[in-house]
């Protein structure tokens, strides 16, 4: 006994090793009745697979709440490179580009029929997940949409108009906004925006026909003069003195924005439910405006099927039931979320929809307005670390003392190396 | 020759679990060094291009220069901090002696989340209560995450915080070994408390002062949850100009933030090469403070 007790932790360790190697080899295989999805927390993904559940009582569907969006999409790609992969995953439109530049990863959804549910989806929305041989590897679920929330209270106090028609009036473009919130800032003394780099350069460097690629997928950020003018956009605003300097989402900003410390910020759809909960006590202050430049989008996620997916026909069928335009509807009425498909824009649910924390805004045809003009632009595998460095380089005028004459310089230069171009 | 073989078997579990979670994955990094790695789609080998890059790379230098800068600044204050502390707990006339012992452990068992949120408030540019109490004698407030020198400061206070009574253990129970009536002989002769400090206390701590400088520049050279937390806006960079990513924090951009796994592994080998050097340093110090 002695020996033979050792010996076999050992071997129950190595059964145990084995066990947790990953199997290769395509997909399939599973039962047919049950899939696995894996979902983002916090955004109420339960209501609509119960949802699901009560339509098609026959299918077990396994969610898992992983975490952030880029957790998620981190959890996705250790699964892809070698573990289990769910059925089913959503992926936010950030983290999107690093998989369609790796489609044999995925299930090309056109063998499944995705060509007949196509038009159904604004088409610049639908192209971000077309790979480069025209495999469609999601389907779009939402869409940001993009707005101005402003508090009313301190409009009226700087002797702004608060009606939300007026004060759209007052930044038809970019530079009318840097203007407006300088005379904010003369009768105030306060800041009125939050930071100039998510809340000017963003918003402006998605208004764009092209971005950082041109259409046939070569870089182009240091010669395209729509990026630039984006850019100066944004040190313009950092250095009008009217942002607070808060970074979106730090401690700072959430308590910046419960204190009235900026009148204005740039509002996504879903940046409502962020106000709402970070400030419920500015209920009822807040409204409003179109977004300077007309239109935009902050956000969207897309579902996908890996390719060694065990039940990805049931997980298709997931996708073509919850994510047609009713679904979309429904599920725009259950949580907010506003659809990709242009169809429900004129529903009385969606068009007519007001929200109280913001004055009665109404808020459903804000932001599908906000959509229509956009025009789709290729995202490219450097996209997202491009707009990075930009970002870095705005938020670096603004908060860390930067030189405003050479911040181009230095974004294009930080950029250069990031990318190993 | 069972007896003798049966001792293998019962340390068999370490070697193996060591072996598949420890020297494998170390191994492999060295390998995994010299591809292009992208996880999900291609790997190409590249043999040395990516330590080229690396040298060449201002991002690389930088962390690595926040690094030493972020260690210097928590671990001397912290290793001098404690020995004082030690010395203080020793005190044979120390009342609830116990409690201050224990109490020192508690920043230790404390979660370095928790710590973070709490340290980033405290010195938060608008609501941070030590910009309020700068202010109350006329200071401009200081936007400590995104200055060079004050988010090292930041981070390094946070890393003291929680290190110190752990060091001040370590000192405390090898200075119990040291016979009280020593310390009472060298009262009596009519040595003060600062001539029994630095003629007893610290040569008689020698050998454990050694091996925390050596552990703490090795967790030193580690620091990646601290700069993680505190620029939100910015985390896998810790800023907008990456002015307190350490190396750590940068090997985990490249590799999980850019999905540059080749590079990634690159700057880890990079950093293991800097902890053996360290650590040889430490070692030809240690043997010739123990021969005189």
């Amino acid at each position: 006994m002695k020996l033979r007790s050792p010996l076999l932790c050992v071997t129950a360790v190595l059964a145990l090793l084995t066990a947790c190697t990953p199997g290769g080899g395509g997909g399939g295989g599973g039962d047919g009745k049950s899939f696995e999805f894996w979902s983002f927390a916090a955004i109420n993904q339960k209501l609509t697979v119960d949802a699901y559940k009560t339509k098609r009582p026959d299918i077990e569907i396994k969610l898992t709440e992983v975490g952030t969006s880029t957790e998620t999409a981190q959890s996705l790609t250790t699964a892809l490179a070698g573990g289990k992969v769910p059925d089913l995953v959503l992926i936010q439109g950030d983290n999107l580009p690093q998989f369609v530049e790796q489609p044999q990863n995925f299930v090309d959804l056109r063998t499944l029929g995705a060509d007949d549910i196509k038009g159904d989806y604004l088409d610049w929305v639908w192209k971000q997940s077309v790979a480069k041989d025209g495999e469609v590897l999601g389907v779009p679920t939402d869409v940001g949409g993009m707005a101005v929330a402003y508090r009313t209270d301190l409009f009226a106090a700087a002797g702004l108009p608060t009606d939300p028609a007026q004060v759209s009036a007052l930044w038809p473009t970019w530079d009318a906004f840097i203007e407006t919130g300088k005379r904010y800032k003369q009768a105030t003394g306060k800041a009125f925006t939050d930071n100039a780099a998510t809340s000017v350069f963003y918003q402006a460097v998605n208004q764009v026909s092209e971005k950082y690629y041109s259409d046939d997928r070569k870089l182009v950020y240091s010669s395209n003069p729509q990026v630039r003018a984006a850019f100066d956009l944004g040190i313009k605003a950092a250095t009008a003195g009217i942002t607070a300097g808060q970074s979106s989402f730090e401690s700072a900003w959430s308590a910046g924005m419960a204190q009235g410390q900026y009148a204005a910020v740039s509002a996504p759809s879903w940046m409502l439910n962020t106000i709402r909960s970070t400030a419920p006590d500015t209920k009822g202050k807040w409204n409003i405006a179109t977004i300077p430049g007309g239109s935009g989008n902050w956000g969207g996620s897309y579902l996908a099927i890996p390719k060694r997916a065990k039940n990805p026909q049931a997980a298709w069928d997931y996708i073509k039931e919850m994510q047609s335009p009713k679904g979309q509807l429904e599920h725009f009425t259950r949580v907010g979320a506003l659809p990709s498909t242009p169809s429900v824009y004129e529903d009385a649910q969606l068009a007519d929809s007001k929200d109280p924390f913001f004055s009665d805004a109404p808020t459903g045809k804000i932001y599908t307005d906000s959509l229509l003009g956009l025009k789709p632009f290729y995202i490219g595998p450097d996209s997202a670390v491009i707009g990075q460095e930009f970002l870095n380089s705005i938020t670096n005028v603004e908060q860390s003392g930067g030189n405003p004459a050479t911040a181009w310089d230095d974004a294009l230069r930080a950029i250069k190396i990031a990318i190993g171009e | 020759m069972g007896e003798r073989l049966s001792a293998y078997a019962y340390i068999a579990p370490f070697f193996v679990i060591f072996g598949v979670f420890g020297l494998f994955p170390f191994a492999f990094t060295f390998y995994v060094a010299l591809f292009d790695w992208n996880p999900i789609g291609d790997q190409v080998f590249i043999g040395f291009d990516n330590f080229v890059r690396m040298f060449g790379d201002p991002r690389f230098w930088n962390a690595a220069g926040n690094t030493v800068s972020i260690w210097a600044l928590s671990t001397v204050p912290q290793l001098l901090l404690a020995l004082v502390l030690a010395h203080v707990l020793n005190h044979a006339r120390l009342k609830f002696a116990l409690f201050f012992r224990m109490t020192v452990l508690v920043p230790y068992i404390t979660s370095v989340a928790a710590t973070a949120i709490v340290f980033v408030q405290l010195f938060d540019r608008d609501y941070g209560m030590l910009n309020w109490l700068l202010g109350l004698v006329g200071v401009e407030p200081v936007d400590f995450v995104q200055s060079t020198w004050g988010s090292h400061l930041l981070i390094a206070v946070m890393v003291m915080w929680r290190w110190f009574g752990y060091t001040t253990l370590l000192y405390l129970a090898s200075l119990q070994a040291v016979p009280r009536s020593v310390f009472e002989a060298a009262a009596i002769d009519g040595a003060g408390p600062w001539q029994r400090f630095r003629h007893i206390t610290v040569p008689s701590l020698r050998p454990v002062i050694i091996f925390t400088v050596v552990t703490s520049t090795i967790g030193g050279l580690q620091i990646f949850t601290e700069p993680l937390l505190i620029a939100t806006g910015a985390p896998l960079t810790c800023g907008a100009v990456r002015q307190c990513q350490t190396l750590t924090l940068f090997l985990y951009e490249q590799g999980f933030g850019q999905f540059e796994f080749g590079y990634g592994s690159a700057v880890g080998v990079a950093l293991f090469v800097m902890v053996v050097a360290i650590a040889a340093v430490n070692y030809l110090l240690s043997t010739r403070i123990k021969a005189d």
